[in-house]
Order: C-alpha cells, then structure tokens, then sequence
C-alpha cells in the first residue's frame, strides 16, 4: 500500500480524531449535524441593519464557517455553522455607504455576549431579585396567553406594550397587537428627538428628524447637537462633514458649535463658543436679530417658521445682541460676527439637539433654530435642512408626535409621557422589548414606579438588565444577527429608503424572534387578534410588506413581487432616489412658550448646571454591557471601564479637586459619587456625566460599575410635549476623597510642547 | 516594482469617532484586558486617537489625531530586535513576526510613537466571544509584541486574489480596517510607489506632515494639518 | 604590629574554612529563604504570564532591566581593579584582589539571569545563542541585546578564568592540609599543581595576559549595556556620552561593593591584621576619585541637555530635576556624591566605618541611577498622550531583594570552601614596617610580585 493511501485509510479511521480529542475536552462533546454547508476558509457577505442606534445604518456581515457549543434539545454539543465574524458598512446602502460607527462594529459581541439569555426564564424569587429558573417556550408562550386573553377592562386593569421608537413591520405588528387587545403600545427611549419632531411638525409642517445636507454646507452652526457623534443619523452625517471639509475643491465649510462643554462634535468646531445651558433658542434668535436688523434676509424669508417667534416680524427685539449677550454668556461681538459670517456663506445651516432640546424652554430653543434656518434659506435646499420622502405605506413610516397621531388612522403608539401621567394605575400586564426604563427614569417618576407596580411583567430582552430583572417572565429575543430585521429610517438620506435583512446566521441559543413570538401569541388568542396578525413567521409579514411596496413603488425596478422580494434580501433593501418629500403638513397649533430655561434646584444651594450626555461608545446607556465599547477610550477623556464627572480645571482647584478624585454629586433629588475628571474643556459652572454606567445589573461587564446620572435628575419637563428635561437639574459637588479613573491617555495636563505636527 | 504600502490621515476631516479602534480590534483578535488590566496600561489599541488640547477656556481648541504603526522605513525597532520577529517586508511594511518573539520589548521602547503593545498574560475570550474572532489573523500568547499591520491579511488576501485573476491591484481594492469604517473618509490607503494613487497623491498636498519626522524614522503616514476657514487647497 | 610567619598567615586564612558558627548558619537560612522566595516569585511570573510585574507601556524596562545593569556594574570594581593593580604593580592590592574578582564572578552570574528573567517568553531565551536553528536565520548581529549576549559571556568567562587561576596554588595548599573527602575534592580543583618554577612561571604569565586581556573586555562589556539605551531614540537616552558615563559608574559602584564586602569579611572572619585601615582608605581615594568623575559626566550630561533644550528631553529633565522623580534624583545625588565627597575627602574622616557608610551611600545611589536612567524616559517619550507612570509589584521587588540576598549568599559560601585573601600573593609580598600587609615570599621564590 502507498504511504498516501496508508495516511488516508487512518485519518479517515478515526485515528487523528482520536488524537485530536487528547487533552482537549471540547473534542469531547458531541458534534451535532450541521445544518449548513460552508465551505471552510470561505466568506461570504450578508447584508444586515444595525439596530443600535435609531441611524438605521445597512450593514454587511462577514460569515464564515466555525465550530459553537451550543445547547440542542438540552444536550451540550458543538455544531458547525455559519458565524458571523465582522460587521461591515453596505457601501450600497444610502444612509451610510459603506462607513460604520464605532458602536456598529460592537454589535457582534451582542451576539456572543457571555451573558446572553438562552432560553425562556421564569422568576422564582422576589421580583427585582433576578433570580430565574429556565423553563421551555411551550411553558412561556402558555403563560403569556393566560395572562393576555382576559381583555383590559376597568376591573382587568390595563395592557401596556413598551418599546423604544420602533419602525417597520416590527411597529405594525406590535401596534395592531396592542390595538386588538385594546391595549397601549407605548414608546419609551431616553434620547428620544420629540422635541426637534414636534418643532419640526410646527416649524415646516415635516414632523421627524431631518437629513442633513453637510456635504455641501459652506457655514454649519450647531446647537449642542452631538451630529458627528450621538444624534440623528452620526455616520450619514460624519461623511458629508467630510465632504463640507476637504471633499470640494478650494472650498471648504466653516463649523462653529455653540455648547456649555466639549462634546466629541465641539472638539471638531472651527470655534467652539461655550454658552450657557438652555440659552441656545435665545443664541439662535439673537443671530436671527442680526440678520434682521442689517438686512442681510427679510423677515419674510422664514415663512411659518419666522411666525412662531413672538416678535419676530418686529425684528426681536427682545434678542438684541447685548441682551443675549447677558442670558448666554457668548459676546455681542461674536454674536453679530457670526450672523454675519452665516448670512454670507451660502449655504449655510443650523443644528440643534441634544441637551438643548432637554430643558424647560427645549421646544422653544427648536423654533428657534428652526426659524433661523429658514430666515438663513436653509430649508429644503442643498446644503441645508431636509426631509426624507416618506414612503407612505402603513406600517412603515414613525408616528412623530401626538399632535400628527390624531392625523392617523387606526393603531399607533404614544410617548410614554402621554401614557403616564401622575395618578395613572399601573398597568396589569406590562410587556417589555428593549426598554430600560428602570435605568433610564430618574429614580421618583413615573414610569418606574410603574414597573415596581404592574401585575405582570414578560420581557423579550436577551439580557438580564436592571429593569428585565424586574420581569415574571422572560422570553428572550434573539440578537438583531440572527433575526429578520426591516427598518425605514426617517433621516440621513435624502432616497426613500427601506431596509430589509434575512438573519446573517442561524440562532445560537434556545430564542425566538419577537415578533415570531407575537404572531404565535395571536393565533393562540384567536379572534380578532389573529386577524388582525394572519401572518406566521415574520418574514411572511415582511414578504406582505413588500409586496405592497412592490405594487405601489416597485414595479419600474423587477418583473413581479417575488424577484422584488429576493433582490431586497440580496442589496439589504429597497431604495429609490425618485419619491418626492411628502408636502409640507397642515399648520398645527403652537403654544405660546416661555423662552427661558428653569432649573430644578435653587442656585445658592445647587450651584452648578448638570449636563448628562450620551456617550459615543455607551450611546444611551444601552451598549455598557459590550467589552470592545467599555475598553474604547472615550473621544475627549480616554476613559475606559468607568464613568467621570467633567469638572472645570478652574472650579476643580478651588474645591481641591484633582484629576480622579471620587466626588459626590446631589441634587435635590439624589446623590451619586464619581471619579473626577479635570478638564479645561467645559464652563466653570457646568458639570457633566456621560450617560451609560451605573447599571445595577447588566451582565458581568457592566453591573455595579460607575454612577448613573439619570438617577439624580429632577422629573421636570419639557414645556409644550412633555418630555423629561433632562438637561434642567441642578446639583451642587464636593470632595469625597481620593479615587480611581482609569484613562487611556496620560492627564489631559499634558499639553503638546510641539504643537505642529498636532 | 513591489507595492510601498502608505497611509493619508486627513486631520481636518477626522473627528475622533474611533470607529477607526473598533473596527481594528474586531478585525485583528485585539483582546480586552479588563479593567484592572487596563488601569496598569495595558490595553491595546493599535489604533488610537489622540486628543490635545491647546489654549484655556474659553479660547480652547481641540486636535484629534489617530496614531498608528507608521511603518517606518527606517524604523527604530527593526535594528534593536535580537531574533529578527520586527523586520522590513519588501513592501515597505514593519512585519511583526508572532513566533520569533521572546518578549525582551527592545522594539517597544524604542519607538518613538509607542504603538507597540504587548501581552502581558495569555488573550482571553469568554465564551462564546471567541467566536467572533477573525480566522484570518493568528491570536498572540503571552509575551509576544503585536502591533498594527496594516492589515497584512487583508493585503495578502487582495494580492492573492488578483494573482489568480491575472490582474494588478486596483487603488484603493486594498483597505485595512480602520480605513474601510472611517465615516471622514479620513483615512487613505494605497501604494505610495504609485505616484497616480489617491494615497500619492494627498501626500504630496501642501498640508502634508510626518508626526517625529525628525527624528528620521521615515514613517510612512503622512498627516494632513487642520486647515482654518480660508484655507485655499482641497489636497 | 608584628610580623606573621608564612604557616601563621596560612592558618589564620584557612581558619574560616574550618566550621561555621551559628550565626553563619542563621544568615545563610536568612538569605536562602529570600532566594527562594524570589525563585518562587520567578516562577509564579513564568506560569502566570509577565503581567504579574509593574512593567506596563510605555515604560517597558523597569526593576528587571535596573537590576540587570546595577549588576552588571557591581562586577566591574572586581577585576578591573584587580588587574589594573595587578598591572601597575601596587603591593597593597594582595588581599583584596580575592575579594573583587569574586565579586566580579558572583555579580555578573546575577546581573545575567536578567535577560532571561525580564523575557515575556523565557522558554525561548536560547534562541539569543547562535546555532543553526530550524527557523532558517541566526539572531540579528545589528541588536546590542546580541552585542550584550557576547560581551557578557566573554567577560564571564574572562572573570571566572582570572578567579580561577590564581586560586590553584592556594587550593594545593588546602589539599595538603586536607585529608579524606575534602582532600579528594580540593585535588581536583587544584589540577595537579605542585608549585614547580615552571608552573609558577606558567601561572605568572597567564595572570599577565589575563589582567591585560580583561580591561578592555571590562570596560566593553559596560560600554555595551550602555549602548541597549543609547542605541534607541528615547529623550535622554540618545546620548554619546552614555558609553563612558556609564562604565565610570560600574566602577564606581563596584569599588564601592569591594568595600562593603571587605569590611563585613573583615569583621566576621577576623582578618583584622590582614585587612587594613590603609586598604579602604586607598580603595576610599579610588572611590572619591570615581565620585567626582560620575559628578562631573552627570553634570555634563545634564548641561549639555539643559542648554540644548530640546522639548522631549527637557521633559524628562524637569520631571528628574524638580518633578515626580526629584525625590529619588536628589536622593542619588546625595548618596553618590555629597555624603560620600567630605568622607572620602577629609582624611580623619577616611576611616573604615566612614569609607563603608560612603560606600553604602553608593550602592544605594547607584542603583537609583540606573532606575533613574531607565524610567523617567520611558515614561515620558514623545508624544504626552502616551506618557504613563510605572509602579513595580511584589514580584518585582521579591526578585530583587532576591539578587541582593544571592550575592549575600554565594559570598558567604566561597569564603567558607575558599581562602578570601590569596594565601601566595599575599605571602609573596615585601615585609614592610608601616602597617602594610605583611608578607613573606615563598621558599624558593625570586622576584614573586
């Protein structure tokens, strides 16, 4: 016999797998059969959607053949199959061709993560405790029907679903779900924009966020809006900044941000103009005034916008540059400069959210940046302000703000403010999908106490996190990688976008699709519930979805509704760059607002303003329980593993307070104690906290580990919609001692002796 | 003519977004050391963002600017390494040889951008996070000396391909990590011994810097300045 | 002082070899357990991955490295003294030669466990060592690291030679004395000498070529471990003055080790009458000398940065000079200079206690230089983001105090198995009347020194 056949004869005995499992024991386990061919070594590229930010990024995945342990039918074994390896941009897709933020490429760990629910669980201890017991879907599925099928009556109680801001299908199914049962579908996000929405809504008549056109902006000023970090759409807006800088020939954009701190957006200003909290509507009007006064645009010009603002065909007086000058802390001189510089750099265009959009006035700061944006002619041109072209299908466009709700026909959802109210019973059966409202509620308000207080909690979350401990029953989810995933992002291009993704991989663990766990629950709970969800499986709600697009959008772009469908699974959707913006929407009521902030605190005994901000790596709070987001430093402090209360380098020495001292910050309705970072890049009487750590329980990486300053926030809100102000709480700061902070780079003392390299 | 591998980093385009990190520490097997770790220093970005202040409030200005293995053509740490594990390739790049290195960390100290990283104990991965790592790059044991590559696997994998199509490389084909993610477009990649590339081309922009070019290391980076408001260039 | 005979001096030299008192045994246990203790710190960090030491980026050389040139210096004083007194004929080298070339051999096998021990893959450290190996390439001849691998085992093996050598006639002697086991073991180690004239012509030739052979190796081998930092672009470490700075300072502290170590065998071996006053105060002048010399390159160096002001290396000379390090800088400065100066200066107070607080003062300042030297630029390159602080952790410090406990150890080991003061040179010397070691020439020799 030849040595070849010799070698092959023995391996294919057996023998090198015997060999193999020497001293390895996950040679050891069963291998199951797998249920996908791949060849090994070989990738291919799946398009997905992120889902971690309300963006809407497309995204391609990386899959490649590996060997899990997982659990089948309650035996450990190793399976081969497709594992999804790195997350990508689609270049293809129109909101951020190709790019992909920091918290994009974490998105993977969700799927891995060590701490991941992997099959249905049912509390055994006291609710809150988080203890759990694993018991099987059928148990699950029968439990939620039990408590679903007596229908909300005054004497049931009431049925609430809560939800971040959801788009699609998954909203359709979740709505007419609700609707059947006569229950609540309520929306529930921390950094929600219905401010900048219902501004909008007054302002243009467009409710939503808008799409920025940067790329060919010649003057940005932004608001405190967070654009090239944290809001609205970061990546679509990151590339057209690229473009406004160096992507046109012998141009290039100015950017000035006004802001009480350096946010990772100010540290990329040409200026960053540091102003007081809560002054940004009086700023905008006051730049407004200029233009004004010096005639550089007529009044007219703002149109609807301009009518909003009292005074406003008057010329403002009440925001004449000294006057502003004395509110916001920003110099008559830079004041006119500005107006100036604007006003002869076409095109130009303001932002604004973020903190600005959470004080008292927020509502009022929005018209007033949306006024100067139309006083400025930036609306709906190149270079300015935008509204994507809605695709005007049930089910797939948002619902922005009450006001537009009772514009709508049938089911939609509400924001939670207008859900609960002081005085509301708790709900008796609550269900929640990706909702931390225990983490993002300060510590008195409502919608907590509502969680402490509902008869019966089920949560489809794939974590144990501080408010799913809280849960009777818990029927995870699985992650966005394995799920059928559509999205129809409201902002960040310009095309009609819809986005639509078959799972890059088979599920891991023992978890069921949300929807997929909806559309069950209605057949079992027939009647009208199951009518109205006939479908089985998500992608069969989905496959309906398009083929309604397909009818009444598609047809220039495939032959019939199945190639349509498979052509939208292969490019990560459908997009077209001929739907016209829905026009402009009727007038709706504005309120007269009061145009200053107020602070919950009072100034002698509080002295300082508290500015929360989301973080690039954390964003709301939601991703602390990724490794890779947790070890990224922080853009402006390097901080890694940890939270940091900014402080002024100034203030810090006359409190004796050095670069990582622990110091406790109160307000008047709770105190939190935090390393102290020192830093010259914020007011000497602002301290900030970014959001993300202080989660009493959210996986191995991120329980007990920093402070939350959501808990100290005052539940005041923004006037006319209702929201948390989450910027209007003021709190005061002492020493408490020696601390730790954890920074990648050394002391931000250190400053550059050569600074032209830098 | 071999390939001379070059990067562009636009400063005025840049904003301190790391994706740029993650993205390189989801390519790469970089693994996270932990808090307590990382509070000794020894996390390991290859990639990471710079950021200086200059000035005082109110009059403050911010610079980001991402720092990477400049695969220096006269790099300090090749001489220094007694096995050889940090050598020249003939595209210019530094190679990092996982196997020959012992550990003596010569290299790390003397480069003078310290982004050499070193693992200090055995990478770990809870499970299942070990099934994100990439197949492509080796995972590093305790005591070896890993920094960025440019990518290598993914250079290595784009020439392969292009060998078996019977073709050259397309500018711009190539793209490590960090430069495929960077919203900015910051970044640039390319063969700098191409003078059509788009990578050529910026460097040779008059905004066009070498961080310590002093010191003649020779980087192979080239750093486009901030530029202020009236500036006259696109490049 | 009256004169010994010959068989007077070979008794009170051998007598340290009969026996140990309790207290030798107390502090040989005392120094074991601190060697084993830093043997088992060693192994903790081989098992557990070099994480479990201080080192961190940027500063990547710490303990290890300090240690490994502190000792490496110590070795220095040995032979170099040795053969240069050997050389210029000065009689009142002949009891100390001993001492410092063991010094020498002891330091040097201590400073070169560090090369292995610093490793982050230890198990691999052979592949320094040039053999055909599998992997297709030698070690890289362009890395002073290689450069240190030859010059250090090159002085080795040179110290050891010019201990061993000059050792023979005195083990014969021991072997003529002995009987049974111990007569068996100090023939082998005395190779068969029967002290012929020939053999003793040999002997005498080899010792030249020796002591001339070994000075250049000496100040090579420092030379070279100056270069593992000079050689690299680190602010304060690109510097041409490194070479000689830095074999002034093993010198220095090696001259500085000589007396500590004479004086502690001074006492508890009762070589009173052999040991003199005039010993440490000639040894005290070559310290004050070498004091004044490491003064003068440490100011050079810090003049020349200071007025060259190059932003990098005005960094690191602030944060020596008045910031996180001045604390130890000014320390240094003390202990190398200004408690030693007036000691060694002022001739009353040049006495034995005084030359050995001096030399205390320089083992402690020495040692301090090299951590100074390594640090504050590593922590403190180019670009300030990167800046970070080093702290060593117990495994660093065990295994230090380890070095120091080993050299303790093996000292005391050698004078209990081997004449400290060379038995023959010393009777070879001229009897003189003023205190200097008196000495005998042997029977039948002419013209012994």
């Amino acid at each position: 016999m030849q040595r070849r056949d010799f070698i092959r004869i023995t391996a294919a005995s057996g023998a090198v797998a015997a060999l193999e499992g020497c001293g390895n024991p996950d040679h050891q386990l069963i291998r199951f059969v797998p249920e996908e061919d791949l060849l090994p070594g070989i990738a291919t590229w799946k398009p997905s959607i992120c889902t971690l930010c309300p963006a809407g990024c497309g995204t391609l995945v990386r899959v490649m053949q590996g060997e899990a342990e997982v659990v089948r039918n309650g035996q450990l074994g190793i399976l081969k199959m497709g594992l999804a390896k790195k997350i990508e941009g689609n270049p293809a897709h129109p909101i951020n061709q190709g790019k992909l933020c920091p918290r994009g490429h974490a998105a993977l760990q969700v799927t891995y993560h060590p701490d991941r629910i992997k099959t249905p669980l049912e509390r055994t201890g006291q609710r809150g405790s988080g203890q759990f017991k694993e018991i099987t879907w059928d148990a699950a599925i029968q439990q939620l029907v039990a408590q679903l099928s007596p229908r909300p009556t005054a004497a049931n109680g009431w049925f609430g679903f809560i939800t971040p801001p959801l788009r699609g299908q998954r909203k359709t199914i979740v709505d007419a779900f609700c609707d059947a049962l006569a229950g609540n579908h309520i929306e529930f996000a921390f950094l929600a924009p219905e401010v900048i929405s219902h501004a909008n809504s007054e302002s243009f008549g467009h409710g939503g966020l808008p799409t920025v056109d940067l790329s060919q902006s010649n003057y940005v000023i932004s608001f405190g809006a967070d654009f090239l970090g944290t809001w609205n759409s970061p990546v679509a807006q990151s590339i057209g900044y690229g473009n406004m800088r160096k992507g046109r020939a012998g141009q290039r954009g100015k950017f000035v941000h006004f802001e009480s701190r350096v946010s990772q957006t100010a540290a990329s200003a040409d200026e960053w103009i540091p102003s007081r909290p809560g002054m940004d509507g009086a700023l905008a009007l006051g730049l407004a005034h200029v233009i004004l006064r010096d005639k550089l645009r007529p009044a007219t010009s703002a149109g609807q916008a301009g009518l909003l603002i009292d005074g406003w065909s008057a010329g403002l007086p009440d925001f004449a540059p000294e006057k502003v000058e004395q509110q916001s802390g920003v110099s008559r001189a830079t004041i006119v400069r500005i107006a100036h510089e604007a006003a002869d750099n076409s095109p130009s265009v303001a932002l604004i959210g973020d903190a600005p959009a959470a004080h008292t006035n927020g509502l009022f700061n929005a018209r007033a940046a949306n006024a100067l944006n139309a006083l400025l002619g930036s609306v709906g041109k190149p270079g300015g302000i935008n509204f994507s072209p809605a695709v005007g299908l049930r089910g797939t466009e948002r619902l922005r703000s009450k006001a537009e709700l009772s514009r709508m026909e049938g089911p939609g959802s509400i924001p939670i403010y207008d859900a609960v109210s002081p005085g509301t019973k708790p709900p008796q059966v609550l269900l929640l999908h990706d909702a931390n409202l225990v983490f993002s509620t300060p510590a008195g308000q409502q919608p907590r106490e509502m969680i402490e207080k509902a008869g019966f909690i089920a949560s489809f979350s794939s974590f144990i996190d501080d408010t799913s401990a809280f849960a009777d029953l818990i029927l995870p989810d699985h992650s966005p990688l394995e799920s059928w995933l559509d999205d129809a992002p409201e902002s960040g291009s310009m095309h009609t976008v819809v986005s639509l993704a078959p799972p890059s991989m088979a599920p891991l663990h023992n978890t069921r699709s949300m929807p997929d766990v909806l559309l069950d629950l209605a057949q079992r709970l027939g009647g009208n519930v199951a009518k109205a969800l006939p479908w089985k499986t998500y992608d069969e709600a989905l496959q309906a979805a398009f083929t309604n697009l397909y009818n009444e959008k598609g047809k220039q772009s495939a032959k019939d509704a199945d190639e349509f469908w498979s052509k939208a699974q292969t490019q990560g959707g459908w997009w077209s760059a001929n739907e016209k913006p829905a026009p402009a929407g009727k007038a709706i009521p504005y309120p007269k607002l009061n145009p200053n902030p107020e602070f919950d605190g009072n100034a002698d005994s509080f002295p300082f303003y508290f500015q929360p901000f989301a973080s690039q790596m954390f964003y709301d709070g939601s991703l602390a329980h990724l490794p890779w987001m947790q070890e990224a430093p922080d853009p402006l402090s390097s901080v890694m593993w940890g939270t940091w209360v900014e402080i002024n380098n100034r203030t810090a020495e006359k409190l004796g307070v050095k670069m990582g001292d622990t110091v406790e910050v109160a307000s008047a309705h709770g105190k939190l104690q935090a390393p102290a970072l020192v830093t010259p890049a914020i007011a000497p009487d602002v301290i900030a906290m970014p959001l993300g750590q202080g989660h009493e329980n959210f996986t191995r990486y991120a329980t007990g580990r920093g402070a939350n300053p959501i808990s100290i926030l005052a539940p005041t809100t923004v006037e006319g919609t209702g929201s948390l102000a989450w910027a209007a709480t003021r709190v005061r700061i002492s020493r408490v001692g020696e601390g730790k902070i954890v920074m990648f780079g050394a002391s931000m003392e250190e400053t550059p002796q050569d600074t032209k390299h830098r | 003519m071999a390939h001379q591998w070059g990067m562009v980093i636009d400063l005025d385009r840049c904003t301190g977004c790391e994706a740029c990190v993650v993205a390189c520490h989801a390519e790469n097997n970089i693994s996270t050391v932990g808090e307590d770790q990382a509070a000794r220093g020894r996390a390991k970005h290859w990639i990471r963002v710079e950021r200086y202040f200059e000035g005082e409030f109110p009059d403050l200005k911010t610079k980001f600017m991402p720092v990477l293995c400049q695969q220096c053509d006269a790099a300090p740490c090749e001489p220094v390494c007694p096995t050889f594990a940090s050598y020249h390739t003939i595209e210019g790049l530094n190679g990092q040889v996982y196997n020959r290195c012992i550990g003596t960390r010569y290299c790390a100290n003397a480069c003078p951008y310290n982004v050499r990283f070193f693992n200090w104990y055995n990478p770990e991965w809870e499970k299942p996070l070990n099934l994100q790592l990439n197949p492509d790059v080796s995972i590093r044991e305790v005591g070896i000396m890993e920094k960025c590559t440019f990518c290598v696997q993914r250079i290595k994998a784009g020439e392969i391909q292009a060998a078996a199509e019977k073709r050259a490389l397309k500018d711009g084909e190539v793209q490590p990590a960090c430069v495929q993610s960077c919203p900015t477009k910051a970044m640039v990649f390319g063969d700098l011994s191409d003078p059509d590339s788009e990578v050529s081309r910026l460097a040779r922009g008059n905004r066009g810097t070498k961080l310590l070019g002093e010191l003649g290391t020779l980087p192979k980076v080239t750093y486009l300045q901030k530029d202020s408001w009236h500036g006259s260039e696109n490049a | 002082m009256a004169a010994k005979t010959p068989d007077q001096m070979t008794d009170d030299l051998l007598r340290p070899l009969e026996g140990a008192s309790g207290r030798y045994w107390t502090a040989l246990a005392f120094f074991g357990g601190i060697v084993i203790a830093a043997l088992c710190a060693f192994a903790w960090q081989v098992y557990g991955g070099i994480g479990v030491a201080g080192i961190r980026r940027p500063v990547f050389w710490g303990f290890y490295i300090t240690n490994f040139v502190f000792w490496i210096g110590l070795s220095h004083a040995g032979t170099l003294i040795s053969a240069i007194l050997r050389l210029a004929n000065a009689t009142w080298r002949r009891p100390v030669t001993r001492c410092a070339e063991v010094i020498t051999v002891f330091a040097l096998s201590i400073g070169a466990t560090f090369p292995v021990i610093h490793l982050g893959r230890p198990w691999l450290a052979f592949w320094l060592f040039p053999y055909p190996s599998e992997r297709g390439i030698w070690p890289n001849i362009r890395s002073p690291l290689l450069w240190d691998f030859f010059a250090i085992n090159t002085y080795l093996l040179g110290s050891v030679t010019f201990l061993l050598l000059p050792m023979i006639p005195d083990m014969a002697l021991i072997r003529d004395r002995a009987t049974g086991l111990r007569k068996k073991v100090y023939s082998v180690v005395s190779i068969g000498w029967r002290g012929t004239p020939k053999q003793w012509h040999r002997l005498e030739s080899a010792m030249q070529i020796m002591a001339v052979a070994v000075i250049p190796v000496a100040v090579s081998v420092h030379s070279i471990v100056s270069w593992d930092f000079a050689m690299a672009p680190v602010p304060a470490w690109h510097s041409t003055i490194f070479a000689p700075y830095f074999v002034c300072g093993a010198i220095f502290s090696g001259i500085a080790a000589l007396i500590i170590a004479m004086a502690l065998l001074r006492k508890f071996l009762h070589l009173e009458e052999y040991l003199l006053r005039i010993h440490f105060e000639n040894l005290g002048k070559l310290l004050l000398v070498m004091s004044l010399l490491w003064f003068y390159f440490v100011f050079a160096e810090r003049l020349t940065i200071w007025y060259g002001n190059e932003p990098s290396e005005m960094t690191v000379f602030w944060v020596t000079q008045t910031g996180s390090f001045s604390p130890l800088f000014w320390l240094m400065v003390i202990c190398n200079f200004v408690i030693p100066f007036p000691i060694l200066a002022i001739k009353k107070l040049r006495t034995i206690t005084g030359c050995v607080i001096a030399s205390i003062g320089v083992v402690i300042g020495m040692w301090l230089e090299r951590f100074l030297i390594i640090v504050p630029s590593l922590s403190h390159k180019y670009l300030p983001y990167s800046f970070g602080t080093y702290r060593p952790t117990w495994v660093e410090i065990t295994i230090t105090a380890g070095t120091f406990a080993a050299m303790a150890l093996l000292y005391m080991l050698f004078s209990k198995t081997v004449p400290i003061i060379s038995i023959w040179e010393l009777k070879a010397a001229p009897q003189t009347q003023s205190g200097h070691a008196p000495a005998l020439a042997p029977v039948g020799q002419e013209g012994a020194d």
